[in-house]
């Protein structure tokens, strides 16, 4: 096989090197032409020179050999035409020897400079293009946005170099390639990355011999890479070219902060899984306390030597509100999370309207006490198809904004009605109310209007979970207000589908 | 009552929580044996044969769950599960396997205390055969198969009374759909929920001074129904 690719080579570049000889002789045979035009009707007699054009022309573009055949040539015919005796081919005159070695030289030194020339074109545009590479490169290195698109960057980056198929493995287990190594190859690219050798070769159950190293002895943070050498006899010549392309390669990562680059990716996705950790295991936490601060607050309020003194009863109510404040914020900071990660997920079922309503009323009753709640539910509203527990924690999320945003004793409206194809739950209170840029604000994450800041505390996370809670429902939430003091009202809209899906009557006998 | 006072076993790992729970229990009457994991607790069940089982979930050494699964292959004392999770579907579960009802941390001691009762009643009722059931101005009275409302008779369906009926035996505490819907519709109905909805609507209207703000037939989102119980008034308020 390896005769047959050399051979081959060979005819292929006596191929190019005969068409160089024809063209050179042609441009020789184009030279006499005019020359012998000259000599014809312009009489000129020392016109040998001419035929240092083909030899140039020659040694430029077509190489060595052809320069030399259009030397030669050339000084057979301007002996021909411009040495006695005329119209032989006869050198034999010291002129004609010296014209011989002028073109000669000529030949050599253009197709010689021309050569070079040629080759460092090249090269500049190798390195050119190498630097345009390298350039796109680092632009992905800072951008990818995580530790295994840096690893890709870095194995294409490599195939490249190394024109091979490559795969890369980071150094710890979330290895980049998408794509599994054969089960040898494996346990290599596993050994290394324990860091028992820097390199090795195994072959695969199909032949092919893969080269498995490290992508930089001095980083191991780069990973294992493992190339697939295929099953070329050669491979400690492909070895040694590797090497070499790795060398320049590790340089490159060095150079470029590689090592820091995949920390700040790892740390980028780390910080927001180790956020969210934190916020489950926070909550968690809190509750245990929490639990026994508020069971603890409503024993001794109701305890004898507590409750015959107003002062002593008052103090363990607030310990308990407070304690049951902090639970919802806590339970807030959870359902946040819960909808960031995507984590809703209705149980849906048939359910009485006024049920949501009264089942959120019933949790929030004592935060209520303060304010006159006035009830106006239709007894004959339809069923609505929902998960009644997020809709009822939307619905929950409203009423304590109408308590927390309008003056104890006013009135707070709450409604159950119809609305086209929509059963609206309202909450309509007498307080703050919205301006025109609160209500474009109105359910944004964290948003809390500045100029209720001072009234009351609060997270701003209330009504944006109501949102989305009652979104993933296939509801939305509206909220209207007049303006500044003027109270807000809020609707959840619970489409109820009028005439198809109302469940069917249940068998009575 | 002049019988010896009720025994409460409390099972939790958490000191504090032990703690206020026994003295809120105490100054409710109960006598409080308390226990820390699992395996503790089914050996004091037949230990100190308790009156009523008050299960923390989140034990170190067992799930509180097969806690009370194997609690309840031998023993039918009446059993409160306290639950951090507020999750609807591991409440049915649990109901399912046999609790009588549950709290979710945090609670107030007048919302445990008013489902403990519950239970223990619920207990005495199907030892004695107690056959009168009243939630508020509602009277039912199971062996006679009657429903009053403040003295006037009510009538109902077979299945509307069933309904009823099943609530009754439970007085207090949380039904779940699928109970429900099984004993009154049969195995195949246990997960139409909607017909429960209608039922339960036409209920109200025949028994709820005002059918959307029902004071008797209570709903329990994503779990079941409870019949209310003013009967168990605790001592000790939220």
């Amino acid at each position: 096989m390896a005769y047959q690719w050399r051979s081959t080579f060979r005819l292929e570049t006596i191929g190019r090197e005969l068409r160089g000889v024809a063209l050179a002789l042609l441009m020789v045979a184009a030279t006499t032409v005019v020359a012998w035009a000259l000599i014809r009707y312009l009489d000129v007699r020392r016109g040998s020179p001419i035929y240092l054009i083909p030899v140039l022309l020659a040694g430029w573009h077509l190489g060595l050999v052809p320069a030399l055949v259009a030397a030669i040539a050339g000084v057979l015919w301007s002996g021909y035409f411009f040495y006695a005796p005329f119209y032989t081919y006869f050198v034999a005159r010291p002129a004609e020897i010296i014209n011989l070695t002028l073109f000669m030289i000529v030949a050599l030194v253009t197709s010689h400079l021309a050569n070079s020339m040629k080759k460092q074109a090249e090269l500049a545009r190798k390195r050119e293009n190498q630097m345009s590479d390298l350039y796109a490169f680092s632009r992905q290195l800072a951008a990818a946005p995580t530790a295994a698109d840096i690893y890709r960057a870095i194995e294409e980056h490599l195939a490249t170099l190394v024109q091979r198929r490559v795969l890369l493995f980071g150094a710890g287990r979330n290895g980049a390639s998408d794509v599994a190594a054969p089960e040898p190859v494996e346990a290599a690219i596993a050994s290394i990355q324990r860091g028992a050798a820097l390199a090795t070769t195994v072959s695969d159950d199909t032949g092919n011999i893969w080269l498995v190293r490290r992508v930089s002895p001095r980083t191991p943070a780069f990973g294992v890479i493992a190339i697939d050498l295929g099953g070329m006899p050669a491979v400690d010549e492909i070895r040694r070219r590797v090497d070499d392309a790795l060398a320049d390669a590790a340089a490159t990562l060095e150079r470029l902060d590689v090592a820091r680059a995949l920390n700040e990716a790892k740390m980028r996705s780390e910080t927001e899984l180790l956020r969210e950790a934190l916020i489950g295991s926070v909550s968690h936490e809190l509750r245990t306390p929490l639990s026994a601060i508020l069971g603890a607050a409503t024993v001794l309020r109701g305890s004898p030597a507590v409750a015959q003194d107003e002062r002593l009863r008052s103090l363990a109510g607030v310990v308990r509100d407070e304690a049951e404040r902090l639970n919802n914020d806590i339970q807030n900071l959870l359902d946040a999370t819960r909808i960031s990660r995507h984590q809703i997920k209705p149980q849906l079922e048939w359910i009485e309207p006024a049920d949501i309503v009264n089942s959120a009323l019933e949790r929030r009753r004592r935060r209520l006490a303060d304010h006159k709640v006035v009830l106006d539910m239709d007894s004959n509203l339809p069923f609505i198809y929902v998960d009644p527990v997020l809709v009822q924690q939307a619905f929950v999320q409203i009423v304590d904004n109408a308590a927390k945003y309008s003056p104890g004793g006013s009135t707070i409206d709450i409604s159950a009605g119809r609305n086209g194809h929509d059963v609206v739950l309202s909450v309509h209170d007498r307080g703050a109310g919205l301006t025109k840029d609160e209500m474009a604000q109105l359910g944004e994450r964290f948003f809390r209007g500045h100029r209720l800041a001072g009234i009351t505390s609060g997270s701003g996370l209330g009504l944006w979970i109501a949102k989305a809670f009652v979104g993933a429902n296939g509801g939305r939430l509206q909220a209207a207000s007049a303006g500044a003091d003027q109270g807000t009202t809020v609707s959840l809209f619970l489409p109820y589908n009028a005439d198809a899906t109302q469940p069917e009557a249940a068998p009575d006998d | 009552m002049t019988e010896s006072p009720p025994v409460v076993l409390v099972v939790d790992d958490e000191v504090q929580i032990r703690r206020f729970l026994r003295a809120g229990l105490e100054l409710d009457g109960f006598v409080v044996e308390d226990a820390e994991t699992g395996a503790d607790a089914l050996k004091s069940v037949t230990l100190k044969q308790p009156d009523l089982v008050i299960l923390d979930l989140g034990l170190p050494d067992m799930d509180g769950g097969d806690v009370l699964e194997r609690l309840r292959s031998w023993s039918t004392v009446p059993l409160i599960v306290l639950s951090v999770r507020s999750n609807e579907s591991e409440k049915v579960r649990l109901l399912e396997s046999g609790a009588d009802d549950y709290v979710v941390k945090p609670f107030g001691m007048a919302e445990l205390l008013a489902r403990a009762h519950a239970a223990m009643r619920r207990q005495v009722r199907a030892t004695t055969g107690e056959p009168v059931v009243k939630a508020g101005p509602l009277t039912i009275d199971l062996a006679a198969r009657i429903v009053t409302l403040s003295g006037t008779r009510v009538t109902l369906t077979p299945k509307e009374y069933r309904l009823l009926q099943l609530l009754a035996q439970h007085a207090g505490n949380v039904v779940t759909h699928q109970y429900l819907l099984k004993e009154v519709w049969g195995s195949p109905h246990m997960h139409d929920t909607h017909y429960l909805r209608i039922f339960v609507r036409k209920l109200r209207q025949k028994i709820e001074q005002d059918p959307t703000q029902p004071q008797i037939l209570l709903t329990e989102l994503g779990v079941g129904y409870r019949l209310a119980n003013p009967e168990v008034a605790p001592r000790v308020t939220n």
